[in-house]
């Protein structure tokens, strides 16, 4: 029992004021969750559920349409190798010119240009068009993969959700790429990886503002799938092995045929799309066709591995059941197919693709190897085939990180990092050194859009305060002493501008003109600090970016600059004129 | 007329009012995962059929040994079912037996999936355990064969674990690992139900092994189960043959060629058998005499022996390994062991009339220890010996045996 009286003039106690209490605070928890930081986490959560059905849906739809245009297990040397990629071909190319102008291609780019610069407005139409296009053009057999429509489905459904709900500008711009991981998460079954592509490839920065938002949509979007469509993995993962340090040597190698392969690939698509897209506008019609007719040539004749996104065959190549000729032949014909499927417009992802080729590519290195230094190669072709997956990842899309961690996801096996990062350091450097610009922002380029990329803003060299930074000025004027001493010590110095130093912290500045006038105003036995005005200088730190010094120069000459360890220690200083000279000499 | 209704309906939803905003996504997801679930039981159920026709047809590829086909089919069984154990099995099972041991490794990697989903199932470890015989790899087949045994079995359990343990013991004697085979044979016979064919495919498993007492033990048990079984006698005969144990073998022998006239191999042993009961002068029961007689047949065979086989062999055991023999004389050299021999029987034969005293109590052996040398001496050299010299031998080797 409480021991306090209520007071005399409090209201009675009633037996309503504890549900009353209960309802005002429930009131304002739920206000609160709606205020718009967190409404947009939930949001997030509710984006996922939607990409994540939405793309079990897609590959329902691929499955379907390969099953009924292909049968189960397609047939080399059957006549609906070379009718169905090339009729269904010339279907998508009418749905894409008529109905769906927007779903041409992988589906990243359009989804960095909603959020970069349409303000993350992607049209619903989007969606429709690329769910259509993209399950005929993979299910009839072109060389594509379903996983970057669903990363642009994803993004189109969070966009069309945060228009309808009319939340701000700034919050829509950034559903893209919330939405964009989540189909990427439900399409690929891997949500570190999709958060990490996002982020590298979409997002094009690091920034932890819609970590959170992207993060939970990426894990419901993958719930959503795994409820459907069961947590099996894409391919039965073979048992990897990593024994000895001088194992690496070959999976160097692996990385050094990946950056070709990556290189090859790329500069084939980035040399064939302009001059395909340059054509009069009536061959369109007919490019998707021919791609499929060339796809379905090779499957004709003997390689129907090539068609779609080729999952299957990839975990046939993880257990050992191709010879590395064989391995490597599918590599080259893969190349082919993708660049022709990609080039001609049909709607479709290069995620797959480059796994592919990169796992045919792995297995036949790592078969080549076994044959000629063995005693370097005692990994199982399952782990050659794993990690060139990842080597084609860091070579061909750029995505170092990326590629690391979608290994790691889908080997669920932490022993093979070490090859893996090696392989793919190699491929990155000898892709980067062979092909500059990056696969994505040769396409944004092409297509005649501006957008960052993560790549490039890795590589800018940022300019810091310390290489704006003077010396310690000779004369460091004292708040405590009186203006006539402050004055006879300026008298013999050429700067116009002095540091004071404040008692008992902190800067001020102030001119040579204004201490000489306070001096002939008859001020001189006033102690210099009490003229100065109240607010102090801000002081800088040697590390910080140079744009952080432009806001303090605007209002003071001069900006000390101290040591992070040290408050009291000055480093040097900075002015207007070295912060523009350091600018004008990059 | 899609845009006019999506206006029309977010006109309805009043922006200000987020806990109706909550409701209509929840009831919007809600009703979403109902039409896609079932949109997806749907579609996996006519996945399922399509499935159990290609799994069908697999079966009967399977039948008929066509195993590439069957490998086609199941894997399109599995394209349409992927997560099916019994499509993956038999996709593993049929990668296994296809003969391609570049597919060997893709069954072990489908039977593995499956085994780290239900380590307990015995066919999985089974499918598993074939793979590792193929290998020949002897500790892995050994652990999924009994893991079989021990695993769960959908239906005949008892009947399923005695047929694993008989493949695994065929595995094991295949692989040369008798130890290891007899060990699972004495587990075998310990728990064999009285079925005469069982006992009988255990007898011939004991034999496989060498090991002839298990065996006679196992073909005793099937001719108390059924007196007349003629193949059980056989065995019975020829198991007491192998341990030395001749007129118990004359005496199943016997009835088996009764039981079964046909029974060449029987015959064959009985007229073997009856000779070394007719020629061994260790047999108990014989007068001095006939022992006598005996050692000093025994001993004229010997003899006859040595020089068929010096004969076979193109020597001539007349002439003496002198230091004057020129060594690029065309006259084969004979083996040393076997003019050692000529001259040891050379040199006993004067002894022979000597058998019949009281003084020479050590002859007999001496003379049989001689007969028995170059019996085994000219068996390794001039290859199996036939008839009285087989008797011979046969003596030799059970005195062998009974010294040991």
């Amino acid at each position: 029992m409480s021991d306090r009286l209520p007071l005399p003039n409090s209201p009675a106690p009633s037996s309503l004021a504890a549900p009353r209490a209960i309802s005002s605070r429930l009131f304002a928890t739920v206000e609160s969750v709606f205020q718009e930081e967190v409404f947009f986490l939930i949001l997030s959560v509710f984006i996922g559920i939607f990409s994540g059905l939405a793309v079990v849906c897609f590959r329902l739809a691929i499955d379907w349409t390969h099953l009924a245009l292909l049968g189960p297990l397609p047939q080399t040397h059957s006549w609906h190798m070379l009718a169905v990629p090339s009729l269904v071909g010339l279907v998508v190319a009418v749905l894409v010119m008529q109905l769906f102008p927007g779903v041409r291609g992988s589906g990243v780019n359009q989804t960095k240009a909603a959020l970069y610069i349409f303000n993350g407005f992607i049209p619903f139409r989007t969606a429709v068009g690329k769910f259509i296009c993209s399950a005929l053009a993979i299910g009839s057999g072109q060389s594509l993969g379903p996983e970057d429509p669903s990363l642009q489905i994803g993004a189109s459904i969070a966009s069309v959700l945060g228009r309808q709900l009319e939340i701000s500008r700034e919050k829509l711009r950034l559903m893209a790429p919330v939405g964009a991981a989540a189909g990427l998460a439900a399409a690929f079954n891997a949500p570190i990886s999709a958060v990490l592509f996002v982020i590298e490839e979409v997002i094009g920065r690091w920034s932890a503002g819609i970590l959170g938002s992207v993060v939970l949509s990426a894990v419901s979007s993958v719930v959503i799938v795994r409820w459907f469509l069961g947590s099996e993995p894409l391919f039965r993962i073979p048992v990897t092995t990593f024994k000895r340090p001088s194992e690496l040597i070959a999976y160097a190698v692996l990385g050094l045929a990946g950056g070709l392969a990556s290189v090859a690939f790329a500069k084939s698509i980035g040399y064939l799309r302009p001059r395909l897209k340059a054509m009069p506008r009536w061959t369109q019609y007919f490019q998707p066709s021919l791609a499929g007719l060339i796809v379905g040539l090779i499957a004709f004749l003997g390689a129907p591995q090539v068609l779609g996104a080729g999952y299957d065959s990839m975990d046939q190549a993880m257990h050992g059941q191709y010879a590395w000729k064989l391995l490597a032949i599918l590599a080259l014909l893969k190349i082919l197919a993708s660049t022709v499927s990609f080039v001609s417009g049909a709607p479709g992802g290069m995620f797959a693709p480059t796994l592919f080729i990169g796992a045919m590519l792995g297995g036949a290195v790592g078969g080549v190897e076994r044959i000629f230094v063995p005693q370097l190669t005692t990994g199982s072709t399952g782990t050659y085939v794993l990690v060139g997956m990842g080597v084609l990842f860091a070579g061909f899309l750029r995505a170092p990180m990326t590629s690391v961690f979608m290994v790691l996801e889908v080997s669920g096996n932490y022993e093979i990092v070490v090859p893996v990062i090696v392989a793919n350091t190699f491929a990155y450097l000898v892709s980067r050194g062979l092909q500059p610009v990056p696969i994505f922002d040769l396409l944004t380029r092409q297509d005649g859009l501006s957008l960052p990329s993560l790549e490039e803003e890795r590589e800018e060299t940022i300019l810091r305060v310390e290489d704006a930074m003077l010396p310690v000025p000779d004369t460091i004027l004292n708040a405590q002493d009186y203006v006539d001493a402050n004055a006879r010590r300026v008298q013999d110095a050429t700067e116009s501008a002095f540091l004071v130093r404040l008692h008992p912290t902190g800067w001020s500045t102030i001119g040579r003109d204004q201490l000489l006038r306070l001096f002939q105003e008859g001020k001189g036995e006033h102690k210099l600090g009490s003229l100065l005005p109240a607010q102090g200088l801000p002081s800088l730190y040697p590390d910080l970016p140079l744009e952080a010094a432009l806001r303090p120069l605007n209002n003071f000459p001069l900006v000390p600059v101290v040591n992070r360890a040290d408050v009291h220690r000055l480093e040097g200083v900075v002015s207007r004129d070295s912060v523009f000279k350091r600018y004008g000499a990059r | 007329v899609p845009r006019d209704f999506a206006e029309r309906l977010s006109r309805l939803v009043p922006r200000s009012s987020p806990l109706l905003i909550l409701l209509l996504l929840t009831l919007a997801a809600v009703a979403g995962f109902a039409a896609v679930g079932h949109l997806v039981a749907r579609f996996n159920a006519n996945q399922q059929s399509r499935g159990r026709k290609l799994y069908a047809a697999g079966l009967e590829d399977i039948n008929a040994n066509r195993y590439s086909n069957a490998i086609a089919a199941f894997r399109a069984a599995l394209t349409c079912d992927p997560t099916n154990s019994q499509y993956q099995l038999s996709l593993g099972r049929a990668l296994r037996d296809s003969g391609d041991p570049l597919l060997l490794d893709e069954a072990e990697s489908y039977l593995l999936a499956l085994w780290q989903r239900a380590p307990q199932d015995a066919a999985i470890n089974l499918a598993l355990a074939r793979v590792a015989a193929r290998r020949g790899d002897i500790q892995d087949a050994t652990r999924y064969y009994h893991n079989a045994m021990y695993g769960v079995w959908s239906s005949d359990a008892d009947a399923n674990r005695r047929t694993v343990r008989i493949e695994l013991i065929q595995f094991l004697l295949k692989q040369n690992a008798v130890a290891k085979a007899e060990s699972e044979l004495i587990a075998l016979a310990s728990s064999l139900p009285q079925d005469p064919a069982l006992h009988l495919q255990a007898a011939r498993l004991f034999d496989q092994a060498q090991d002839y007492a298990g065996a006679r033990a196992q073909y005793e048990e099937v001719l108390h189960l059924g007196p007349a079984n003629s193949a059980a006698l056989s065995g019975a005969g020829e198991a007491a043959y192998n341990l030395g144990d001749y007129l118990a073998a004359q005496r199943y022998l016997q009835r088996a060629i009764n039981a079964n006239p046909q029974d060449v191999h029987s015959r064959q042993l009985l007229a073997t058998t009856e000779l070394v009961l007719r020629v061994d002068p260790y047999r108990s029961h014989i007068s001095d005499a006939e022992r006598n007689r005996r050692i000093a047949a025994a001993f004229a065979q010997a003899g006859q022996r040595l020089t068929a086989c010096a004969q076979q062999l193109g020597i001539s055991l007349q002439s003496s390994p002198t230091p004057s023999a020129t060594p690029a004389s065309n006259t084969a050299q004979p083996p040393k062991s076997l003019l050692a021999l000529q001259s040891s029987w050379s040199a006993m034969k004067p002894q022979l009339p000597h058998l019949r005293s009281a003084a020479e109590s050590d002859l007999p052996d001496s003379i049989m220890d001689l007969v028995f040398q170059i019996e085994q001496q000219t068996a390794g050299q001039c290859g199996a010996p036939q008839g009285y010299d087989l008797a011979l031998l046969l003596i030799s080797q059970k005195r062998e045996a009974a010294g040991q």
